[in-house]
């Protein structure tokens, strides 16, 4: 086990000097960004200069490639010696870790709501359909999974906010929290008010974007669930536990859920990563203002550095999903054995 | 990363010793021809597959009709003063009425021509992004599969490093750096989608390869090419075909997607995913506007969807996609 690990661990170096190479060669593909400082009329060119030299922009690209996998790393692991993954371009004097760190919680609160809601709604509804396959709360269910898997994730969430935001007025239009509540009839500062209020009015924001992004999710752990369930159930072990006298409970959950879980967890795992991708959408339509704005922002605007450690951190991600789900997948199931 | 994975966990699946029906064996046994009469057969009998392949035959056929549909709106005409209703008194945004169906857009073009020969863009791309990706990852996929040893290394390696990329983020970069367009955006598609479709492929090929008719063709000197191409891929089409639909409605999304992040297919062009993002602006002031494109691409993903799925009962119901 351990030495599975250690090669897998090795294995991601190769992948992450191709990813973060590819990245950067594209990035930079899209021009240069200490250019774009110029046309700030408040920076002066020998200071566009200075930087330049200072971030070693002024060598030829390999070397700059090279310089910035230094600064990665050595802020990563030791971030006395680093400089915070590089400046931003967009926000000058904020460093790409600053401006990640600000944002995260945001993203990190979303997502993690989402996965547990999706993960709540699917195992259940799964489960169900896989046992009483073929009834009507299976076709229910089914019909379920594909609208889920077959929405455009932002129209859906631009038609709650519609219904619910604008029609019905239940839910705030967008936003992460409401400037001022009302506290015993007056109107008090969001940060002034007690703080169960306080998490009232920001789960009240969230409901829509984690909806959102949970739908496809959604749909398809679904349908994973009830296939694998579906197989075991099929199982000759399940046949002997009904035959010697096993409450049906048991059987449901002892022996065949156990057996039914490990491709799940595989696809928790592989899932984590397409969270970030889809804050990016879902943010976007409730205006939050996180990892995925951020995102798009430095991306576009050719901010290279806050560009390049997002996408490591979520390719660090992709890896390390995997990883998870290679390892849990041996601890869930005792057959498994990695040589 | 996964295949480590699957060589080392391989047990035998219970369900492969059990006996084929009737009807799978003689599919098997019979010419290629009764094989796919056959998976007719099965396809017909499943409810949802054949909804799937109404809605996908009745959006095929919008998109071929659209000009005589269109009731003689052009998607690319803008209205003039004088062509709006004396009681609206402007072009743009004109509410839904007998002559334009489903009202005007911002620049007063007919919007419901503009979704029909939409329909045209977004399936185009849809359909032939899809099919250079499974094209792409096919090849792949053999090669890795069938060559094996160093040459799989470096090929899977390469495929699961672009698996890892987070592909949402670099399809935003390089739609930047290309700049829109119809060609552009399905090279962007293809760049970060080829992937799974190798894995599958490569995965078929893997286990193919050690069956003896492969074995034959060798022994009589069939060159490798040949073996790969006439005994070995006919045999992954199945799955081929399954994902090929699946990855339509996948590709139909990433363009509205795109599209909304503003990286999508530019005006004029009428493409679903743009009239969404464009219509957003006027969400509370010209509702309909944002209803019909939306409930457009989610009905014809949700017909492959369903497609795929019949499919692949059909086709193996034993596949995992």
């Amino acid at each position: 086990m351990r030495n599975f690990i250690t090669r897998r661990v090795l294995q991601l170096i190769p992948l992450f000097v191709g990813i973060s190479f590819i990245t950067f060669w594209l990035l930079t593909l899209q021009g240069d960004p200490f250019h774009q400082l110029l046309l700030n009329p408040h920076i002066k060119a020998e200071d566009v200069a200075r930087l330049m030299h200072q971030w070693n922009w002024d060598k030829p690209f390999l070397v700059r490639y090279f310089y910035w996998v230094k600064e990665f790393v050595t802020s990563t692991f030791v971030p006395s010696h680093g400089n915070g993954w590089g400046f931003s371009i967009l926000a000058p004097g904020q460093t790409a870790r600053a401006l990640i760190l600000q944002k995260i919680p945001m993203t990190l609160t979303l997502g993690i709501s989402a996965l547990v809601f999706a993960f709540v709604i699917a195992l259940p509804i799964g489960i169900y359909s896989a046992i009483r396959q073929y009834s009507i709360g299976d076709y229910i269910g089914t019909f379920f999974a594909f609208f889920g898997m077959s929405m455009p994730a932002f129209w859906f969430g631009l038609m709650l906010l519609l219904l619910f935001g604008l029609k019905l007025g239940w839910l705030p239009i967008g936003g992460m929290h409401t400037d001022l509540l009302t506290v015993n009839g007056s109107q008090v500062d969001f940060y002034a008010a007690p703080w169960i209020m306080q998490f009232a009015d920001r789960a009240k924001h969230l409901i829509l974007p984690v909806v959102v992004l949970s739908l496809m999710d959604v749909g398809s752990w679904m349908r994973y669930v009830r296939s694998s369930m579906l197989e075991v159930i099929r199982q000759d072990y399940i046949r002997t536990a009904r035959a010697k006298g096993a409450p049906e409970r048991t059987i449901l959950f002892k022996h065949a859920l156990r057996n039914a879980m490990t491709p799940i967890i595989t696809l928790i795992g592989l899932s984590l990563p397409s969270l970030l991708a889809g804050a990016m959408i879902t943010e976007q339509v409730y205006s939050l203002d996180g990892m995925g704005r951020l995102t798009i922002q430095a991306v576009l605007g050719n901010d290279i550095f806050v560009g390049m450690a997002i996408v490591m951190m979520d390719a660090i991600l992709v890896m390390s999903g995997s990883l998870l789900a290679d390892i849990l997948y041996a601890v869930v199931d005792p057959r498994i054995r990695y040589s | 990363m996964a295949d480590e994975m699957n060589k080392n966990v391989t047990m035998p699946e219970p369900s492969s010793l059990e006996p084929m029906n009737d009807e799978f064996l003689q599919s098997t046994t019979t010419q290629s021809a009764s094989m796919w009469s056959a998976v007719f057969r099965r396809l017909r009998r499943n409810k949802m597959a054949i909804a799937g392949l109404v809605i996908v035959i009745l959006v095929v056929l919008m998109a071929v009709l659209a000009k005589p549909l269109s009731m003689g709106n052009d998607p690319y005409h803008m209205l003039n003063v004088n062509e709006a209703p004396v009681e609206i008194g402007r072009p743009e945004l004109m509410p839904p009425m007998r002559s334009h169906p489903l009202g005007t857009d911002e620049l007063a073009r007919d919007a419901w021509s503009r979704l029909l020969y939409g329909a045209r863009v977004s399936l185009f791309i849809g359909i032939v992004a899809s099919f250079l990706c499974i094209v792409i990852g096919t090849i792949v996929g053999l090669i890795s599969g069938y060559f094996g040893g160093w040459v799989d290394i470096v090929v899977m390696r390469f495929t699961d490093m672009m698996l890892c990329i987070p592909s949402l983020v670099l399809m935003v970069i390089l739609s930047a750096i290309l700049k829109g367009g119809v060609f552009q955006l399905i090279l962007v598609i293809v760049t970060f989608g080829w992937m799974s479709s190798a894995r599958l492929v490569r995965g078929q090929v893997l286990s193919l390869k050690e069956q003896e008719y492969v074995e034959s063709a060798r022994a009589i000197g069939a060159s490798g090419w040949r073996i790969m191409f006439n005994h070995l891929l006919p045999n992954t089409m199945a799955p081929i075909i399954v994902s090929f639909s699946m990855s339509i409605s996948g590709t139909i999304i990433h363009e509205a997607s795109l599209s909304f992040l503003g990286l999508g297919i530019p005006q004029p062009i009428p493409s679903w995913g743009n009239m969404l993002t464009n219509s957003q602006n006027y969400m509370f002031s010209a509702p309909w506007l944002i209803w019909w494109p939306g409930l457009a691409i989610f009905v014809t993903v949700l017909g492959f969807n369903f497609l795929g799925d019949g499919l692949r009962d059909a086709l193996d119901p034993r596949l995992k996609l």
